[in-house]
């Protein structure tokens, strides 16, 4: 077990400081994500709706748009060359390939709400409004787990066919489905009346995301072989 | 103690369609062995199976009696593409692959760099390398695994007068110790190597000659 983790951490290392070293991808999915929220916030004050009905939709509207920008990059760099044979001859277990690929694109989402969501805040002018941290947090990383673990699995499965770039987002939308829904509701409930219980929502959230990662890490033999 | 590998009735299907059909043969270590035959005949489908790159339809592929008993980083395998990240520096691409196979020595990098001529431009990101000197890496980073079993996919390909030379002193220095397993159209170019040839037609050996 501790060599799988050592070599899921190795794969998982490189990812991230390759994107810490080529800047431009993790600040062109920020770019986009800073547009998307500008616009909204934009057309949301034409529309003037409330405050806690709007923020959550365009928060992970933009979140869900930017995520593809940035995830389908997840197994550009081992298609270049067949690094991914590489890969496959030193850990043995494709499924380590797929957990250090989500750990990746999980930490990138994450460091990518973390500046998008104040952004958001700033921008549709909430700062006058209450809400729960407790449950926004959740909501979350739950969410960017859901949406990390679901876009792994589709990248793996798509990049090595000619249309990768067509397919990921269109395969994307319909299994993200149901976490958009559920992460929705419980980030609008963190703007709620206290009181307001989400706890189905985040039950059927924290299942879904462990079912994506799960699922993936048993199959992703087959997966990666196409 | 030798160690011996055994493929037995090796058969791999796509669809309908035999890639691969009933293929069997032996090696111990200290033979070297290499699979000739047409285009399209499986010879990169037969390496890529025995490395467990790809699932076989049916047969079995022994190391020393067991199924799939090979230790992951204990086995080698040059492809005619590099396998290298692009972006991370030669030193970085060696350090990586070391870690991942449970090789990992700096001073066996260093030997290995100078040996293949690439120690000078360990900085360089592998991308800006020309196709040979990736080639020297792809060499370089097998050898550090220090395999007991290497497969070679056209392993000439890009590489020039010396770095022919270099592969093939580096095969010859290699029987000592691993069972080594290349796929060529060009026999030419292992002239004064002592092999075993295999020739596959349509998926099936159609002469084995040890």
């Amino acid at each position: 077990m501790g060599k799988y983790l050592n070599k899921v951490f190795l794969i998982y290392w490189k990812d991230i400081r390759d994107e810490v070293r080529s800047f431009d991808n993790l600040l062109s999915t920020i770019l986009f994500g800073v547009m998307l929220i500008f616009i909204f916030s934009f057309a949301f004050q034409l529309a003037d709706l409330d405050v806690e009905q709007a923020f959550s939709a365009i928060l992970w509207v933009s979140i869900f748009f930017s995520s593809v920008l940035a995830i389908q990059r997840s197994f550009a760099k081992e298609e270049e060359n067949n690094v991914l044979d590489g890969l496959l001859l030193g850990t043995g277990d494709r499924g380590s390939i797929f957990l250090a690929k989500f750990l990746c694109n999980l930490t990138i989402l994450l460091i990518f709400e973390a500046v998008i969501t104040p952004l958001l805040w700033i921008f549709i002018g909430a700062s006058g409004v209450k809400a729960s941290l407790g449950l926004l947090v959740p909501a979350l990383f739950l969410g960017s787990w859901g949406l990390a673990a679901i876009g792994t699995m589709l990248n793996g499965m798509t990049v090595q066919l000619p249309a990768a770039r067509l397919l990921f987002p269109i395969l994307l939308f319909p299994l993200m489905v149901p976490v958009l829904v559920a992460v929705i509701q419980c980030t609008a409930a963190a703007f709620a009346a206290p009181g307001e219980s989400v706890a189905a929502w985040l039950y059927f959230l924290a299942s879904f995301d462990l079912l994506f990662v799960i699922v993936p890490l048993l199959l992703f033999d087959y997966i990666l072989e196409g | 103690m030798a160690d011996l590998l055994e493929i037995q009735n090796l058969t791999k299907k796509i669809g309908f369609k035999n890639i691969l059909l009933d293929v069997s043969f032996a090696a111990q270590s200290g033979d070297f062995l290499v699979v000739t035959g047409p285009n399209g005949a499986g010879k990169t489908t037969l390496l890529r199976l025995i490395a467990g790159l790809i699932k076989r339809t049916s047969g079995k592929i022994l190391w020393n009696g067991s199924d799939y008993g090979l230790a992951h980083g204990s086995l080698g395998y040059i492809s005619h593409k590099s396998m290298l990240y692009e972006n991370l520096s030669v030193l970085e691409n060696m350090v990586f692959f070391g870690r991942l196979y449970e090789k990992y020595s700096q001073k066996r990098i260093e030997e290995l760099l100078k040996r293949v001529d690439l120690w000078l431009y360990r900085h360089e990101p592998a991308g800006v390398l020309s196709r040979g000197m990736q080639q020297r890496l792809a060499l370089a980073r097998t050898l550090a695994q220090e395999p007991k079993l290497v497969l070679y996919d056209e392993p000439f390909t890009g590489l020039d007068l010396d770095g022919q030379k270099l592969l093939r002193n580096i095969l010859a220095a290699k029987r000592q110790r691993s069972i080594q397993i290349l796929v060529t159209h060009d026999l030419n170019l292992l002239s004064g190597l002592e092999y075993g040839n295999i020739r596959l037609q349509r998926g099936r050996v159609v002469q084995e000659r040890g």
